[in-house]
């Protein structure tokens, strides 16, 4: 049971963000609702204003360029079945097809998911791996932060309270890359989420790894990449992979700040996630080589 | 009369609530609508143990919309205190808290929002003491005390004498011994001495409690409740509010599950105080998170020491085991006592003693919950009979048959002999797992087998009447809760009456209508209440051949029913004739009653046990040894259950039991810090979903006819989920070599057994 | 009581026009049961976990505990009171019977809804399909084999 507010529907970026300037704490963007209005029948959250933005132009697009721009209301199930999504970037497809569960899924939005910044999101630990930006509009105009520099902490971002998360941009890999996001747990949201993308340069067992990207979340206050794992990918030859995963998943471990909590304790969250980021190296390997890696783990998913 | 093959007992026919189901028509009590009706919320303590020195009202019963503001203090013109073993709970908090979330006041409002805004103008003054939340807490010397004072007995006979510890948090002891157990442990071949440790888990029925109540001049007091027994929610409710068993009527619509958690009293008493004072009907509904902070599974502790022959005989157990009854007894007593006395399972031992405590915490009360006690004693016994087999290179499943109680043999002196074939589900279960076949390499197979006695003594009464155009209407109390036991009960009237299943109306339990019975629970349904009908249909089938007998010139004996007619050699009377004949008219019925009422015998829990309820569990697994994540692949379950008089509905059953055994094997456990649950929400609690379940899972039975229920029927839906756990953690221990101890098996817990597990040869 | 501002909306649901005056923060699952009288989608986690509530709202699942009902404005809404044509039942509706796919029935409205739905997007899901549509859908009484065993009956029909 909600307690009452006025709904607002602005059908322009500028409305809704003179909206949020003029109503302050007391308004809330809301979009699929499935974080907020949960909150607020919680007791948690009691904002006297919603302010619906899923009418104003352009929110709901995916547009098309050199970076692929996902409009904040874009929902996951629209991101998992959209064509060009699947072909610019075909990971993004698969996560968003298991982000909780089919409802959310058919309500629940990118912009919302991200602006929430719960620990546990999948796309946010994966569009670390993507270069991914946010484009914030306010009164003030529009600005564009990466995606690490938005989310600062659990629930907490650079949004001002003025601003309207837009989209958000992503530069999709390019041929050859191999990539796998693998997460695991056991409750709704996942213990451990890794994004792993790499290319192997060259042929056979002396292709080198190049532009490994490895993005671990739901594990330490924020999704991180983790540029130490990261440098002990690249440069790796392929029939040297297998020597190499347990230094890149120390590193993985050692880069993590993760709390006991009813997830686990931190020991064993630090343990699993070098067991999966050597588990997702493996998948991403195998893609980038062109096979295809059926690979599944109780309690876990590969996408 | 010759004996003629079943029509309708045995088959697997459509059940008769399937259709109002599968369209949305079936009504739980949250669907009803009783004009007038109000809303009432509960404020609960924040404090796992609390002083409450003052509750002020005042603000929210002046508040607009608000017609009933209650605290425990304002409940001076009613006993405030219930519950079935010990009378220990009071409606709403009276000077202390005793657990998180224990009601200290509730409000009845013309609507949702009203109600919960005038909770926001209750002011309690707690003044915090310190909780004991774990067994070793509470049985700390010198702990603080849950309950000081001296608590009445509640309703309960086999419960008579309580046995309280003074000056303790143990609210009741058991004792159960025989033979010389210390002289054959000291001279037994192999002595186990282990610990095990079962969860405090939470049924999560989808539909939380919820009751409708209502008072009227002329009636009483009506009460539509989320109940398993609304004889036992009658009892209370007349003892509290000093009315006449007559003037208090308890309707069950259907049941949205309950396993236990809606057995005995938990909100109708609020829900008739509030309705009282407000003089309107209230309802009040739970919401999950307060199912949670209503009742739960008892957490235990349990201590064996098992001695056995070189040649696996068992020689002697004992058993010292703890319940975490939580914050009130509830029926926490009976639990502790019942599941003892069957701590040795379904195994013939010459010497025990067993040993069992109920011991108060301040957390969320504990009472029945599937299995009622014998989960916790059996993840023990099972898992120490695996650890046996392996220390006397002995096969686990030829251990546990050389050792199980026989057909006819005697379980304890008094009480019912043993009424089935263990060896034959133990048989059945094990070739159906494979148990002789190599298995793969990744895969590890264990077995556990089961037995449990049915709650006795125990009553159930039914009345059978047949219309004048031949249809008929089943009164039973026996709760629809899935289980499927009014298409059951409409089955075996069905039978006896030679009618078609459509003939046949099971009327919804309603105590004004339909006669006494104890309790759905303790897979007595069929046995008892089933039982019970079929008296009554007798009953109404001999007046039917008496009056056919007579009007043919004939002896009952050469007649018999058959398609809604009695049936002789050369002619035929149908049900509407008979009446006709009988009543002169076209008017009148036949109302016939069974009455199952065994009593009190010399068995030790003074009643013998209807039926024994038997079953075997195999497990086959997989693990995941880099996580510990553990996958049941394969389970077997095999019930031995006299008759499946719908094998459908009972196959149901059990697949459902098995994969709620799934959930405190691997996943469930209610979690506290300081006294606060940090998981009694479905987002942090995990419960089964459908791809947990085993990818293969078979249930099968065993139907010698051999139970004292209608057809040979005993009872069943308990015996498929108490093997669960031991048969996964032998199967995991087959596999890997490590044996856990603490439930649940969950991936980090297996992942740091496996670790410390010595290199294996 | 509230004086909220109070907003009119008008959905298609299980095929027929309903208009009906709410305020803007009335979840849809309260405005099906008590002001349409539809009591087949039930309240249980309220938190969009167990899928008791789920409805169809232009043929996708939602959880109505958490979903404004002015999101269902001009839209088609179907509760299981609209698989039925009459009395003729739904295949999966047909199908829950057969398996004998319901116990308690609570569960069973949310999960012929979601069924619905993964037929409409899946004329053919594999088991998997099915059980990854089913994440979200707690049964607490079938251990979900014959749940599973009905929507796969029905799927193979279609083969």
């Amino acid at each position: 049971m909600l307690r009452p507010f006025t709904l607002h529907r602005p059908e322009t970026a500028e409305a809704a963000c003179a909206l949020l300037a003029g109503l302050g704490e007391d308004a809330a963007p809301y979009a699929g609702g499935t974080e907020l209005l949960l909150l607020m029948k919680l007791g948690l959250l009691r904002p006297p204003h919603l302010v619906d933005v899923k009418r104003i132009a352009g929110f709901g697009d995916i547009a098309d360029g050199p970076r692929l721009t996902i409009g904040a209301t874009v929902t996951h199930r629209t991101l998992e079945r959209s064509p060009l999504v699947r072909a610019r970037c075909p990971l993004v497809a698969s996560v968003a097809r298991h982000v909780a569960n089919v409802r959310v899924r058919n309500v629940g939005t990118v912009g919302g998911n991200l602006a929430f910044a719960d620990p546990h999101s999948d796309l946010a630990t994966l569009f670390l791996t993507l270069d991914a930006t946010v484009e914030l509009v306010s009164p003030r105009g529009r600005r564009e932060l990466p995606l690490a520099e938005f989310v600062r902490g659990p629930w907490e971002t650079a949004r001002r309270p003025d601003e309207l998360l837009a989209s958000v941009r992503i530069s999709p890999w390019p041929a050859g890359t191999g990539a796998a996001y693998v997460k695991f747990g056991v409750h709704e949201r996942p213990t451990l989420g890794i994004a792993v993308a790499l290319r192997l340069d060259g042929a056979g067992g002396r292709a080198r790894v190049s532009d490994a990207r490895v993005a671990i979340g739901c594990v330490s206050p924020r999704p991180m990449r983790v540029e130490t794992a990261e440098a002990r990918l690249n440069g790796v030859t392929a029939a040297e992979l297998d020597d190499a995963a347990a230094g890149v998943a120390d590193a993985a471990a050692a880069s993590v700040d993760p709390a006991d909590d009813l997830h686990g304790s931190a020991e064993y969250k630090r343990e699993m996630v070098a067991v999966f980021v050597r588990r997702a190296v493996r998948v991403a390997v195998a893609r980038a080589r062109g096979a295809d890696a059926p690979a599944s783990f109780p309690h876990a998913v590969v996408a | 009369m010759s004996v003629r093959p079943l029509r309708v007992v045995g088959q697997s026919v459509p059940r008769v609530d399937g259709l109002e189901k599968v369209t949305g028509r079936a009504r739980y009590v949250t669907d009803l609508v009783i004009p007038g009706m109000a809303h009432a919320k509960v404020l609960r303590s924040p404090y796992a143990h609390a002083r409450v020195r003052t509750v002020d009202v005042t603000r929210a019963r002046a508040r607009p919309g608000v017609l009933a503001a209650l605290c425990g203090a304002d409940l001076t013109w009613c006993e405030p205190y219930y519950g079935p073993a010990y009378r220990d709970r009071p409606v709403l908090a009276i000077d202390v808290a005793r657990y998180e979330g224990e009601p200290v006041a509730a409000v009845a409002a013309v609507d949702e929002a009203t109600a919960d805004a005038a909770l926001e103008l209750i002011e309690v003054d707690y003044e915090p003491m310190p909780p004991v939340i774990t067994l070793e807490e509470a049985l700390a010397p010198g702990a603080p005390l849950v309950h000081t004072g001296k608590p009445q007995a509640g309703i309960f006979a086999d419960l008579s004498t309580l046995r309280p510890e003074p000056g303790t948090n143990v609210c009741h002891q058991f004792h159960f011994a025989r033979g010389d157990s210390a002289g054959a442990l000291a001279t037994a071949d192999l002595v186990l001495d282990e610990t095990y440790r079962f969860p405090p888990v939470q049924h999560v029925a989808l539909e939380p409690h919820a009751a409708v109540a209502v008072w009227s001049e002329t009636d009483g007091l009506t009460i539509w409740a989320s109940t398993q027994n609304p004889y036992s929610v009658r009892v209370e409710l007349a003892k509290m509010f000093g009315v006449s068993l007559a003037r208090i009527r308890v309707i069950v619509p259907h049941l949205g599950g309950g396993f236990g958690s809606k057995t005995y009293a938990k909100l109708e008493p609020l829900a008739a105080a509030l309705a009282r004072v407000a003089a309107r009907p209230v309802r009040l509904a739970a919401s999950v998170p307060e199912a949670f902070q209503t009742v739960r599974r008892c957490a235990a502790r349990v201590h064996v020491r098992v001695g056995f022959r070189r040649d696996g005989a068992l020689v002697a157990v004992e058993c010292d085991a703890d319940y975490d009854v939580g914050a009130y007894a509830d029926i926490g007593p009976r639990v502790v006592q019942k599941a003892t006395y069957t701590a040795t399972g379904p195994y013939r031992v010459p010497h025990v003693a067993l040993d069992a405590r109920a011991v108060y915490t301040n957390t969320t009360p504990g009472g029945a919950f599937r299995g009622f006690g014998v989960p916790q004693l059996a993840w023990a016994l099972e898992s120490v009979l695996d650890v046996a087999a392996d220390r006397l290179g002995r096969d686990p499943v030829e251990l546990r048959r050389q050792n199980f109680l026989a057909h006819g043999e005697e379980f304890a002196p008094g009480d019912t002999p043993i009424d089935g074939k263990l060896e034959e589900s133990l048989s059945r279960a094990a070739a159906a797992i494979g148990w002789r076949q190599a298995g793969a390499a990744d895969r590890g197979r264990g077995v556990a087998a089961m037995l449990k006695a049915s709650v006795a003594p125990s009553v159930s009464e039914a009345i059978v009447r047949l219309h004048a155009d031949g249809s008929v209407s089943v009164l039973a109390s026996a709760v629809e809760m899935g289980q499927g036991t009014r298409t059951v009960l409409a089955q075996i009237a069905a039978e006896v009456l030679s009618v078609s299943l459509a003939q046949v109306t099971v009327v919804q339990p309603d105590t004004a209508v339909t006669p006494y019975d104890q309790t759905t629970s303790s897979s007595r349904s069929t046995a008892m209440t089933g039982r019970a009908v079929q008296v009554a249909a007798e009953d109404v089938r001999d007046q039917l051949l008496a009056i056919a007998a007579q009007s043919l010139g004939m002896a009952a004996r050469e007649l018999a029913l058959a398609d809604g007619a009695i049936v002789g050699p050369a002619r035929r009377l149908t049900y509407s004739e008979a009446l006709a004949l009988k009543f002169g008219m076209s008017g009148g019925e036949l109302i016939g009653r069974g009455v199952i009422a065994p009593g009190r015998t010399a068995a030790p829990l003074g009643g013998s046990t209807p039926f024994w309820e038997m079953a075997v569990g195999a497990a086959e697994v997989s693990v995941d040894e880099e996580t510990g994540a553990v996958r049941v692949e394969r389970y077997v379950s095999v019930a031995d259950v006299g008759r499946a008089i719908n094998p459908l509905l009972l196959e149901g059953q059990d697949e459902g039991g098995v994969v709620q055994g799934l959930g405190h094997t691997l996943l469930e456990e209610m979690l506290y810090a300081d006294g606060h649950l940090l998981n009694g929400t479905l987002l942090v609690y995990r419960v089964p979903r459908a791809d947990d379940a085993p990818a293969e899972l078979e249930c099968r039975f065993v139907e010698n006819a051999d139970g004292s229920g209608p057809f040979g029927a005993k009872g069943a839906g308990e015996g498929s989920l108490i093997p669960v756990s031991p048969a996964v953690a032998n199967a995991l221990a087959r596999l890997t070599g490590v044996r856990l101890r603490d439930l649940p098996l969950t991936p980090e817990r297996v992942w740091r057994a496996l670790r410390a597990r010595s290199p294996r040869a | 009581m509230d004086a909220a501002p109070r907003v009119r909306i008008r959905m298609v649901v299980n095929g027929g026009a309903r208009e009906v005056e709410i305020a803007p923060h009335a979840l849809l699952l309260d405005v099906l049961r008590d002001l349409l009288d539809l009591k087949g989608a039930k309240r249980s986690c309220d938190t969009q976990v167990c899928g008791a509530c789920t409805v169809l709202v232009d043929d996708q699942a939602v959880s109505a505990c958490t979903f404004l009902a002015v999101e269902a404005d001009g839209r088609a809404v179907l509760t299981v009171e609209g698989l039925a044509d009459g009395e003729s039942l739904d295949p999966l509706q047909r199908a829950f019977l057969d398996a004998g796919a319901v116990q308690c029935g609570f569960c069973t409205s949310g999960m012929l809804l979601t069924a619905r739905a993964l037929l409409r997007e899946n004329s053919t899901p594999s088991r998997d399909d099915v059980l990854h549509y089913l994440r979200g859908s707690l049964c607490r009484c079938t251990g979900y084999r014959k749940i599973v065993e009905a929507i796969m009956t029905v799927a193979e029909a279609r083969r």
